[in-house]
């Protein structure tokens, strides 16, 4: 069957000011030689924006806390390279793609300083503060956090973010430490690593002390449970904080586990209530829940527009920002609110004027699978390299459904279910487990909906979820003529395959495959193994 | 009076642009990364001398 072809637009516009950005690499580099020319209005706003974010790191170092948090947790140097991350995620972007690029990443950073502030002042190690303390809810790493929808005064307070999460975002060598701590007390080196430098963190004496019970769940996968039996041993046996074991089901498409499923959550909340003295608020509730419906229906709208020929909030401006906005915030932030607004009326602008991220489009693509978390501003590589556009990924295909969202006696009961329902919906997890119908079946289905020519697959090699499908995934691609190209990579650890690893493959792929030259030369080939 | 407002303008202006001047040099030339990048390895000896209680 022949190949599916997708005719090159080119944008009309020229790209104001630098277009070939490998040229601000510094070989071997940690950082780059300068920051991008967008032209002068561009450069302007990025510049006030960095203005804005040095301002953000600077309040949180004024406090002595904060400093003394610092130079006690070794994850936190990662933070100094904050700025960085940003110019990353921006790269190529101006206009429009910029400013929903700034709204997003300023709006995370901001919310990432206020957690980092909560954890100093809680820890026992630096702030000391027991009533803030008793205050806080620990919640895992990659963990729904829609049963703090409903406790208007307790802090849903993640550990594992800020010191694992976030900061491969920032390094890609980040948690290679935590890594190395975890093999040397025995643990398999061959386990996903994001759980495993969780795990590390913990055994290495270096995760703030705080809480007054914690919450950890199965999500995103089985791996998770490993890390969670380090960590909640440590937190009941030796820091006296509770934990409840939040356990979603895996088959979460079937009608028969939605009773459990709610039953689940029922009983977490039941745990916080006890443990933290706080009442479940239903008007909270509700506000939340309005708040998580307009966060889904601006989400639904952007992947409308993705499907047609003038995507405008996709790649790096889509991921990031779903992940954060679903699960981490999940109605419980207003600033979220204003920003999706926001972000749909500068989208809605582009779209009215047909705009395009970069001088071509050669293919539309959708990215499937798990992404290497060390070079998640690979699809802004995609998009500038060889003008692939990466209409959605796979950890933004989350739920696109409402949830009741005014108080009536059914409505409180049906919360439970909703609750649930986007806990097993949860990042990744709704994907990787549940059946190869939501990891097979919908992925052909989005390639057709967002009229794509490509599919990229992520194989994180040390995911056992995915593993298992490589052959059904080529099998049906082949099938449907939709050229799929397989890009190893191991989540956390760049030094399994490093960034360039994880560019030759695609580089190969689109030379031998595709017979295609790139779009920017200079981004083909990076010296950026010693870069954040 | 008037003498005194245009002054203390024109220092509000230098002031103004020598500090755009400054932090856009910054800015552009990417000073702030290139110097938290040559603080990194003089943290990360801080972070190893910190005693730990590191066990599983």
């Amino acid at each position: 069957m022949a190949s599916k072809k997708f005719n090159t637009m080119v944008n009309p516009e020229k790209i104001k000011g630098d277009t070939r950005y490998g040229d601000l690499y510094k070989p071997h580099g940690k950082v780059r030689k300068r920051r991008e020319w967008r032209g002068l209005g561009d450069t302007l706003y990025d510049y006030t924006r960095w203005m804005g974010i040095l301002l953000t790191l600077g309040k949180f170092m004024v406090v002595p806390r904060n400093i003394k948090f610092f130079f006690r947790y070794r994850w936190m140097a990662n933070y100094l390279a904050v700025p960085m991350m940003v110019d990353r995620f921006t790269q190529g972007l101006r206009g429009e793609y910029l400013r929903i690029a700034h709204e997003e990443q300023d709006l995370i950073i901001i919310d990432v300083a206020k957690l980092l502030g909560n954890l100093a002042r809680g820890d026992r190690r630096v702030g000391n503060d027991e009533e803030f303390s008793k205050i806080n809810v620990l919640v895992d790493e990659n963990e729904m956090t829609a049963v703090m929808m409903g406790f208007p005064n307790l802090k849903c307070t993640s550990r594992e973010t800020p010191s694992t999460y976030v900061p491969v975002l920032l390094n890609q060598h980040a948690v290679e430490h935590y890594l190395d701590v975890v093999q040397e007390y025995g643990l398999p080196g061959d386990v996903c690593p994001m759980p495993a430098a969780e795990a590390g963190t913990s055994m290495d004496d270096d995760a703030p002390i705080l809480g007054a019970c914690a919450i950890q769940c199965n999500t995103t996968c089985d791996g998770s449970l490993l890390s969670n039996g380090v960590l909640s041993r440590k937190l009941e046996k030796e820091d006296g904080i509770p934990v409840f074991q939040l356990p979603a089901p895996l088959r979460h498409k079937e009608e028969d586990v939605q009773d459990y499923a709610a039953e689940e959550i029922r009983r977490a909340i039941k745990f916080i209530e006890e443990n933290t003295g706080h009442k479940w608020d239903w008007d909270y509730y509700f506000e939340c829940a309005r708040r998580v419906n307009i966060a889904t229906k601006a989400r639904n709208e952007w992947l409308d527009m993705n499907k047609t020929p003038y995507p405008q909030v996709f790649g790096g401006n889509l991921a990031l920002y779903t992940e954060t906005n679903y699960m981490a915030i999940c109605g419980k932030v207003p600033e979220f609110e204003r920003a999706d607004k926001r972000i749909t009326k500068l989208a809605e602008k582009a779209y009215k004027k047909q705009k395009m991220a970069a001088p071509e489009y050669r293919h539309r693509a959708i990215v499937w699978g798990v992404q290497s978390h060390f070079y998640m501003d690979f699809l802004v590589w995609l998009l500038n390299c060889w003008g692939i556009v990466p209409l959605t990924d796979m950890l933004s295909c989350i739920n696109t459904e409402m949830i009741a969202e005014t108080d009536t006696p059914e409505n409180r009961e049906q919360a439970y279910y909703d609750m649930a329902m986007l806990t097993e919906e949860m990042i990744m997890r709704n994907r990787t487990h549940g059946g190869y119908k939501v990891l097979l079946d919908d992925l052909f289905e989005f390639v057709e909906q967002f009229d794509a020519d490509m599919i990229i697959l992520w194989e994180h090699i040390t995911c056992k979820a995915l593993d298992g499908m490589h052959g059904l995934f080529e099998d049906r691609a082949r099938d449907l003529g939709v050229p799929l190209m397989w890009v190893n990579h191991q989540l956390f650890d760049p030094r399994v395959v490093s960034r360039q690893g994880v560019r030759d493959q695609v580089n190969q792929f689109m030379r031998t495959v595709m017979q295609e030259e790139p779009l920017d030369p200079t981004l083909e080939i990076l010296d950026d193994e010693n870069s954040w | 009076m008037k003498k005194f407002l245009l002054k203390t303008l024109l220092y509000v202006l230098t002031g103004g642009l020598a500090f755009f001047v400054v932090t856009f040099t910054v800015y552009f030339f990417n000073l702030d990364m290139k110097l938290t990048s040559s603080l990194e390895p003089l943290l990360l000896k801080w972070y190893d001398r910190i005693p730990r209680n590191q066990h599983l």
